[in-house]
Order: structure tokens, then C-alpha cells, then sequence
């Protein structure tokens, strides 16, 4: 029964364990914030690759997959698949608004997607990449408001914001026509800022405009060259769009490069439309060749995002196996003059298998990562086993007492089994707590981190360390050696901090025009955050019980002597 | 006899250095005897008293030593903590008191170690209220509720003292009980005992002190290694 009693007298009767507590949470807290934040971004850069492909591609480049709505049809039909999209993908050149100075206009060039935005959208979210867009909550609504002002430009185009979103969707002009959804790294006028927000800026002065807003500065020309079956080109096709929206993907090579256009303009710049196909030997009445049948429309790639739960592994067998059944229904089909390319001949993949390129370093550096973490993980654990080794240790004499008056070895074991796991459990608790504090605010701290320091905060920090020094004062003339040094420090850390203060503009450690993610991964990984509260207390536990297990191991008269 | 030593051996280690502390020391204590080990500093009485309270380990090649017959050697280590928590009651030179516990706490231990969970809930207020009488007959009933450090030197020998006897054991080790006390309240101390003596207590304690000595039945000598 003595057991609780120590084990309480040993909590409660001294600083220590307060310190050790302190000490085991800061460890944990550390580990899962070092761990949220970093997994948090390489899932982020990791799941950036996936913009816009859903979790499978199904691709035969050029000149495309022959009745590929049916292919669509049979695809989600399969049980594993959510959704489909078909689309196309090519190469062109975009003329620009605005001139080169030299009397020309800008020409780019750029990946062109036609797309269909409703069935990319139930793929890969296509509205939630649209840049200019109705904000959400309801009208009126501060947040609201705020996020209209984030949008970056001014009154005057607040309205138009509201029915861009639509426009983005439809992928129509005002008169109707079709329009194109650029990346927003395309134009040169919109401007990141350091929270990660563009304003489409005026580039003489610097300043905001709506002028330079590209959906508001007038036509673009796109140019694509179609290439028939046999590889030969044919004559280019230009063609005038309107600008209707921008759309920000979240990977900077996908934002500065490519367009969106709808997949019926593509298709037919391209002649992968359909088209009626002619007799070379039967003529009609008229002399003209008697259509005999109709080549089908023709989609280059089709994405599909994978039902909850699905794996893009198993989709994509599911998808290869539908596809050979498409090919091979419709090879039998004597209906059919155009045959669709045999399984071979079209790559189907995963996203990931897709991005291999860009994936595999960012696997690698997670690898690095783990490396680092374990490091960090056995640090800490060093540094509460160090903790607990030096408690312990001090209580010697005391196990041996313990002993002396008839306590057996498992019993003093128990102390300090109680006594580590109650401290691990504290320290653990509060490190979690911390920690979820800590990665939940993490934009704000960051921001505060950004701006200056407030002025009542700077005059405040004065204040503190001219108390401070008069109460160092005050340990002196008391001739109180504690006093003074801790107040002396102290108002050297203070005035130290003050300084900082004083001088800091704000700085920021993540800059968004940088790293091109607009916020720091802000999530508490729920894992982490488990097995490393448990780590916490197993450590506590363990630094704990070795050295009291040792005390009590030897014969008391020698743990008496120890002092 | 109640306990008797035959021929222990004990020599330490420091390194590769031995210390031969005692060779072939022999020593037996009838049931109800107060007897007094003297012996100049450094002589091996502590080393002895330690060895008899089965604090210590004697040498592979030593003699036994015999509780009621029974051999401390042979003991598993429930029994050695029995022997250490009933059997025997020991108070040490420089006292050994739990600094985190209080006076009452600090007396009462012996009897909290072997009792339950259960036990504990049921015999608490009988077990404080007679710790608090023991402490009472020491001269501590003002002084239950302080910690080891708020206490005179003197006061603390005797929570270790009502510490040894809480058990009721039948005999008491005792090193020094004065040593690091006045003459008048070292008499206090030894008036304590001798009172315990008077009831039936076996009383085995060390001493340089002659004139302490002489206030046990029966005194023998250390030296060299061996007692005289
Ligand atoms: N753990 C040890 N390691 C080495 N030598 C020891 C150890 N304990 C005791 N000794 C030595 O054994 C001898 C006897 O020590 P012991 O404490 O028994 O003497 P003592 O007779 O009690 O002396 P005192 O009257 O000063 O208390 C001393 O010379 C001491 O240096
Ligand atoms: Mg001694």
C-alpha cells in the first residue's frame, strides 16, 4: 500500500516532476509537429501531380480512341469507377491581347486540353479549380466579403466574379461563344502575392487593374495543327476565343502552360470530329461519292476518378479489362468501318504511374524525411529516458531504505512504473494538446511571424525589461544571489526579445510566391500524433523503471551509500 | 538463541583491491538480551550489524548466520523481506528517513508494506491511530505532521526508532543510536530502549561509546575482523 502513497509524495512534494512533464511534452509536441507539417506538405506537392487526371488515364495520343462514348459508357458501369471525362490533348499556339512592343502580339506556347467541364468536374473537381469564382458562404457574410477582396480586384468586377464562375463551367462567352479557361500563370498580369493570392496588376504602374484582367482585355487566337493518321500535318487552324476564366491547378508547369478549351472546338480544329465517310467507288446521282457511313468523334484521353475506397491499382485493371472487352466487341462489329486501336495500343495507367517522373522524388525525399523524424523521435526519447535515468537515480537511497524495512523489488519497481507512466500520461496529453494548438494555428502564427510587432507590444516588452532590471536591482541591494541572477537573466532575455521586436518587419519563413502552395499544411496527423503520445509514455515509462529496477536489484546497505 | 553468527567472513572489493572487514566473527544474542558491539571507528561493527539485519551479503566462504535456527543465507527473497519487515527492526547511524513523507508516514511504512489494498482501507485508522501512540511514547506527538527536514537530530533517531519497532519485531538493530547526539538526549534515546527491553525486546547495538555500552547487559568487542 506504500506504493500510491510514494508515488504521490514523489508527484506532488517536488518541482521535478513538473519539469519532466514539461520536458515529455515539448518532445512530443515537437515530433508531431515536425511530422504533421512536413507529411502534410509532400502529400500536398505529392497530390499536386494529380491535378485534373483523376485516378486513371486512359490515353492513345493523336489520333485518339474511336467512339469513345460507349468506352465511357462501359466504364462507368464498373463498379470500381465514379466518374468518367473524355478528352483531348494537344499542342498550340496562343496569341495574347497584349503586344511584344515591337508592333507584334505575344504568342505562347501552350498544352491544350479540350475538355468537357461537367464530367471533369465529377472526375477531378474542374470547378474547385476555377480561380475567379462565386466565394463561398452566403452574401453578406464577412468571410464572404473578405474572400471577394482576396480575389484581388475591385469593386467593378465583383459581378462579373459571381457569373465567371458559371462562364468557367459552361465554358461560353457573354454572346454565347465558346471561351477558354487559361491557367493563371499564363498571363503576366496576374501577380502572386505573398499569401498566396493573385491581383492582376497594371505593369506600368504597379498598381490593381481591372484592365489587365484577362477575361476582361479581349480575344485570343489559338492555333492548333491537326495531324492525320499517317503522322503527315495538315493545315493549321486558327480560331478566336474570349478569355472566360482562369484555373489554378496547384502545379506551377500545369498553371504556366496549359488551356482549356471546350472539347467540341478541339476536336473539330483537329478533325478528330465526326465526319462522313464516302465510297471511293460508288458514286451518286449527283457524281459525288455516296456516303456510306460516319467516322466517329475521337477523344485522345479519357480520365476516371475511382470510387471512395478503390484503389487507383484496382481501377486501373478494372478499366484495362473493359477496355479489352470495347476493343474486342467492336472489332467483331461489322457496322463499325473505324476500328478502335487493339489494348495494346492505348497506355492505361494509374496517376501516379503516369507522374513517375515527378513522383519518385518526392517518394524519395519522404524516405528522407522518415530518416530525419526517427532521428528527432530518438532524441527525444533520449532526452526522457535522460530524464527519468536522472530522477531515479537520486531516489536511491530511498529504494534502499525501502528495501531495508522488508519492500520487495517488484513492489519499489511499481513506484516508479506509477510514477513514470503518470508523468508519461501528463506529458504525453499536454503534448498532444500542444501540438494540435500549435498545427492548427500554424498560418496564424506564421502570420504574425509575417507583420510587424504591434506598438503596444514593443512599449510593453520595454516595460517588462525595465522591471525586470528593477527587481535584479532589488536582489542586490537584498543581497539575494537567486534573485539577481534570475531577474538579471531574465531581463536579458527580455531585452533581447524587445530588440527583435523592435526590429522586426515582419518576415516570412513560407513564402506562398515561392512555394506556390498558399498555406502551410495545417493538419495534425492523427497517427503521429498516436503512436508518438505513446512513445512518450513507453519512454517515461521505460527511463523510469530501468534505473529503479537496478536500485532495487542491489542490497540496500550499498543503495545507502550512495550520496 | 535467538540470533547467532558463526564465523563470518566479509571483505569488500574496491577494484581489484580486497578489504578483509571481518574474518571469522562470531557472535550469538539470547532471546531478551541487550547486547552492546563496541568497537574503534572503522572496526567492522556496522559492517556486522548490517550483515545480522540481513542488509548485506557475507562471503561465499563465511559461516552462517542463524535467526532461530533458521540460516539468513538460505532465504528467498520473500522470506529475506519478511525477515527485513517483521523479524528484525533496524536503525541506521544517519537515520534514513523518507524525506517526502511526514513523521507518521515515515513510522507507519514498515506496516504499509506488508499490508493490502484492501487491508489498508479497513486497518487505516487503527494503524495511524497506533502509530500515533508509538510516536506518542517516543515524545513526537507534536511533530506527526512534519517533514523529516523540520526535525532536530535527536527527533529524528526516534521516528527511526518508532519506525524500527511499528511491527513489533522481536529484535531491534541498532548502530549508533546517539552517536550523533548530545549526552542528554542520547539517555532519552537509550531510556526508549531500555523501557522496550523491559517488555521482552532482544536489543543488539553498536557503539564506540564505552559509557553507552555499559547500559546493555553484555558488551563484546571488535577487532580486528574478529569479536573478542
Ligand atoms: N562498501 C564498502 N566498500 C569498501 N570498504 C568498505 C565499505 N563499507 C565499509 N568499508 C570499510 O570497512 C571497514 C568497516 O566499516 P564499518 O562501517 O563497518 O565500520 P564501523 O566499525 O561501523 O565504523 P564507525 O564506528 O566509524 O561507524 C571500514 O574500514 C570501511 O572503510
Ligand atoms: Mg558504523
Amino acid at each position: 500500500m506504500y506504493a500510491p502513497l510514494l508515488a504521490n509524495r514523489y508527484l506532488t512534494s517536488r518541482i521535478i516532476p513538473f519539469i519532466a512533464v514539461g520536458a515529455v511534452a515539448l518532445c512530443v509536441a515537437l515530433v508531431i509537429i515536425v511530422v504533421s507539417v512536413m507529411s502534410g506538405f509532400l502529400e500536398m506537392v505529392r497530390s499536386s501531380g494529380k491535378t485534373l487526371t483523376g485516378d486513371v488515364v486512359v490515353s492513345r495520343p493523336i489520333t485518339g480512341i474511336p467512339y469513345y462514348e460507349e468506352l465511357l459508357k462501359d466504364i462507368e458501369a464498373l463498379p470500381e469507377a465514379a466518374a468518367a471525362s473524355p478528352i483531348v490533348e494537344t499542342f498550340g499556339l496562343l496569341q495574347m491581347p497584349y503586344g511584344t512592343g515591337d508592333g507584334g502580339k505575344q504568342i505562347e506556347m501552350v498544352e491544350v486540353w479540350g475538355i468537357e467541364p461537367s464530367s471533369l468536374d465529377r472526375v477531378a473537381d474542374y470547378a474547385s479549380k476555377l480561380y475567379w469564382r462565386k466565394p463561398a458562404g452566403e452574401a453578406g457574410d464577412e468571410s464572404a466579403e473578405e474572400a471577394i477582396a482576396s480575389l484581388a480586384l475591385n469593386n467593378p468586377l465583383r459581378d462579373p466574379m459571381f457569373h465567371r464562375e458559371s462562364a468557367g463551367m459552361s465554358m461560353k462567352d457573354d454572346r454565347g461563344e465558346d471561351g477558354l479557361v487559361l491557367g493563371i500563370e499564363i498571363s503576366p498580369f496576374n501577380q502572386r502575392s505573398s499569401d498566396g493570392s493573385y491581383r492582376t496588376i497594371d505593369p506600368r504602374t504597379g498598381a490593381q487593374s481591372a484592365d489587365y484582367f484577362l477575361p476582361n482585355a479581349g480575344e485570343v487566337t489559338l492555333t492548333l495543327v491537326p495531324v492525320s493518321e499517317r503522322g503527315s500535318l495538315g493545315g493549321e487552324k486558327r480560331r478566336k476565343f474570349s478569355v472566360v476564366n482562369e484555373f489554378q491547378s496547384g502545379l506551377y508547369q500545369v498553371d504556366a502552360n496549359r488551356v482549356l478549351a471546350p472539347l467540341g472546338a478541339v476536336q473539330a480544329m483537329l478533325r478528330l470530329d465526326s465526319a462522313p465517310i464516302v465510297s471511293t467507288t460508288e458514286f451518286g446521282e449527283d457524281g459525288r461519292p455516296t456516303v456510306i457511313g460516319e467516322s466517329p468523334r475521337r477523344a485522345t484521353t479519357i480520365v476516371v476518378r475511382a470510387e471512395p475506397g478503390v484503389s487507383a491499382l484496382a481501377l486501373r485493371d478494372a478499366v484495362k479489362i473493359a477496355y479489352q472487352a470495347f476493343s474486342s466487341r467492336l472489332a467483331k462489329d461489322p457496322t463499325r468501318f473505324t476500328k478502335p486501336p487493339l489494348p495494346d495500343g492505348v497506355n492505361i495507367a494509374t496517376w501516379e504511374e503516369r507522374l513517375a517522373d515527378f513522383i519518385g522524388p518526392v517518394e524519395k525525399e519522404r524516405e528522407l524525411m522518415r530518416t530525419l523524424f526517427s532521428i528527432v523521435y530518438l532524441v527525444c526519447a533520449g532526452l526522457v529516458l535522460a530524464i527519468f535515468w536522472a530522477i531515479v537515480q537520486e531516489k536511491t537511497r530511498d529504494i534502499g531504505i525501502l528495501r531495508a524495512i522488508g519492500a520487495s523489488r517488484t513492489g519499489v519497481l511499481w513506484i516508479f512504473l506509477r510514477y513514470g507512466l503518470l508523468i508519461g500520461i501528463a506529458g504525453s496529453l499536454l503534448g498532444v494538446l500542444i501540438a494540435w494548438a500549435v498545427v492548427a494555428r500554424i498560418n496564424d502564427i506564421h502570420g504574425m511571424l509575417g507583420s510587424p510587432a504591434p506598438l503596444w507590444l514593443k512599449v510593453g516588452s520595454w516595460l517588462a525589461v525595465a522591471g525586470a532590471l528593477a527587481m535584479a536591482v532589488r536582489g542586490v541591494r537584498r543581497a539575494s544571489a537567486l534573485h539577481t541572477v534570475l531577474w538579471s537573466f531574465l531581463s536579458i532575455a527580455l531585452s533581447l526579445i524587445s530588440v527583435v521586436l523592435l526590429l522586426h518587419h515582419g518576415f516570412l519563413v513560407w513564402d506562398a510566391s515561392v512555394y506556390y502552395f498558399s498555406r502551410i499544411p495545417s493538419s495534425l496527423d492523427l497517427f503521429t500524433a498516436a503512436t508518438t503520445a505513446l512513445g512518450g509514455v513507453i519512454f517515461s515509462v521505460v527511463g523510469a523503471s530501468i534505473p529503479a529496477a537496478r536500485a532495487a536489484d542491489t542490497d540496500p546497505v550499498k543503495s545507502l551509500r550512495y550520496d | 538463541m535467538i540470533l547467532a553468527a558463526e564465523n563470518v567472513k566479509k571483505t569488500y572489493h574496491l577494484g581489484r583491491v580486497r578489504v578483509p572487514v571481518l574474518h571469522d566473527a562470531s557472535i550469538s544474542v539470547a532471546a531478551g538480551e541487550w547486547v552492546a558491539i563496541v568497537g574503534s571507528s572503522g572496526s567492522g561493527k556496522s559492517t556486522l550489524l548490517h550483515l545480522l539485519g540481513g542488509l548485506d551479503r557475507a562471503d561465499a566462504d563465511s559461516g552462517p548466520i542463524l535467526f532461530g535456527g533458521e540460516d539468513l543465507r538460505r532465504f528467498d527473497a520473500g522470506r529475506e523481506n519478511r525477515y527485513r519487515n517483521r523479524d528484525v527492526g533496524f536503525v541506521f547511524q544517519f537515520y534514513h528517513l523518507l524525506p517526502e513523507l511526514t513523521v507518521l508516514e515515515n513510522a507507519m511504512l514498515p506496516a504499509l508494506v506488508g499490508l493490502s489494498r484492501l487491508r489498508w482501507m479497513s486497518e487505516r485508522s487503527a494503524l495511524r491511530k497506533r502509530t500515533a501512540d508509538l510516536l506518542a511514547t517516543c515524545g513526537l506527538s507534536h511533530r506527526l505532521g512534519h517533514r523529516p527536514a523540520e526535525l532536530s537530530g535527536g527527533e529524528r533517531q526516534r521516528v527511526a526508532i518508532a519506525r524500527a519497532l511499528i511491527n513489533e519485531p522481536k529484535i531491534v538493530l541498532a548502530d549508533e543510536p546517539t552517536g550523533n547526539l548530545d549526552v542528554r538526549t542520547g539517555n532519552g534515546i537509550l531510556d526508549l530502549l531500555s523501557q522496550r527491553h523491559a517488555a521482552g525486546l532482544t536489543v543488539v547495538m553498536v557503539t564506540h561509546d564505552v559509557s553507552i555500552a555499559a547500559r546493555a547487559q553484555r558488551q563484546v568487542c571488535i577487532a580486528d575482523g574478529r569479536i573478542e
